[in-house]
């Protein structure tokens, strides 16, 4: 398989994750939806990285990983903390992180 | 192995990546359209899964299998438990306000896709991009030849990131923690602080030892 259909198939992952985190409300989707962009652009450079012959794109994909878990975790707090305050997780009705 | 790898390279490797390609871009779109968010986290799953064997096609053994372990496992109970906590489901799956400026974004974004998607065919002559790849090392990709770059050229990032996960793991704690426990906890430990110092040590010494020792002499 050439590389060009790896990427294509990150271009694709990529769009259904931005559409994810503009269209849907619910603050866990949202998140989600980022997960799926960070994965590909994790797609793209292992694509590249197979391509050249380069290792260094398995290291950048790992801290991307380290990094989503990082992400996640604080985000997911993020929303514990909010749903305590507002009893909701709706991201229309919590424009901005004031209490 | 190379025996193996050059004859899969064709038809099966092709059918092997339209049916994980496939089945990672349905997990992508299940969970972005689903109203339920356990239906959505599963499909993620899914969609990692998937994404896994791809990385596995591209030689990246390591990955694949810390795409299972990390994003599927860790990560996706994570989100597993938050809906647990926060179980309510979304009465609209998509809120009809706001939704002609969202359309506008999401065509945008479609856009950008699109300029990036066609750059790319425009240079599909090239040999990074269309030409058949190349056989990899023997090593590439796997733990060792990862480990190796991470604990030698990327030493300084790597240990980085383990502090960017101790971050994340305090800030995760301060976060989420409730002001009403909080303030229970501080409460509790003033009362018995005051507890403490108001009765004297002195008036402690017989009782406790004396309860033990009969309840020690019943038990015989």
């Amino acid at each position: 398989m050439p590389t060009l259909y790896y990427l294509y198939l990150s271009f694709a992952l990529f769009f259904i994750g931005t559409a994810g985190v503009l269209l849907r409300r619910n603050a866990l989707i949202v998140l989600m939806a980022i997960e799926l962009q960070l994965n590909a652009g994790n797609l793209a450079l292992l694509a590249f990285s197979r391509s050249l012959g380069d290792l260094k794109g398995h290291v950048f994909a790992f801290f991307v990983i380290a990094l989503a878990a990082a992400e996640a975790a604080v985000g997911l707090a993020i929303l514990v903390g909010m749903y305590r305050t507002r009893q909701t997780i709706n991201l229309d009705e919590v424009a901005t992180m004031k209490r | 192995m190379h025996q193996l790898h050059t004859q899969t390279v064709g038809l099966p490797a092709t059918i092997t990546f339209a049916i994980l390609a496939g089945l990672t871009v349905i997990g992508a779109l299940f969970t972005i359209t689903r109203r339920n968010p356990v239906v959505a986290v599963i499909s993620l799953v899914g969609t990692f899964f998937a994404l896994a064997g791809v990385y596995a096609s591209l030689s990246a053994h390591f990955l694949a299998i810390l795409q299972i372990l990390v994003y599927a496992g860790a990560i996706m109970v994570l989100f597993i438990f938050v809906v647990m906590i926060l179980n309510r489901d979304e009465i609209t799956r998509v809120a009809a306000r706001g939704m002609v400026r969202r359309g506008l974004g999401v065509v945008a974004a479609g856009y950008v896709v699109w300029l990036l998607a066609s750059v790319v065919a425009n240079s599909s002559a090239t040999p990074l991009l269309g030409g058949p790849l190349s056989e990899p090392g023997a090593d590439f990709g796997t733990v060792a030849s990862v480990g190796a770059s991470l604990f030698t050229d990327f030493m300084f990032p790597f240990e980085a990131v383990s502090l960017l996960l101790l971050v994340a793991v305090v800030g995760g704690l301060v976060v989420s923690r409730s002001e009403k426990q909080e303030d229970d906890a501080e409460e509790t430990a003033r009362r018995r602080a005051q507890v403490a110092t108001e009765i004297r040590p002195e008036s402690m010494v017989g009782g406790p030892t004396d309860a033990t020792a009969n309840h020690e002499a019943a038990h015989h």
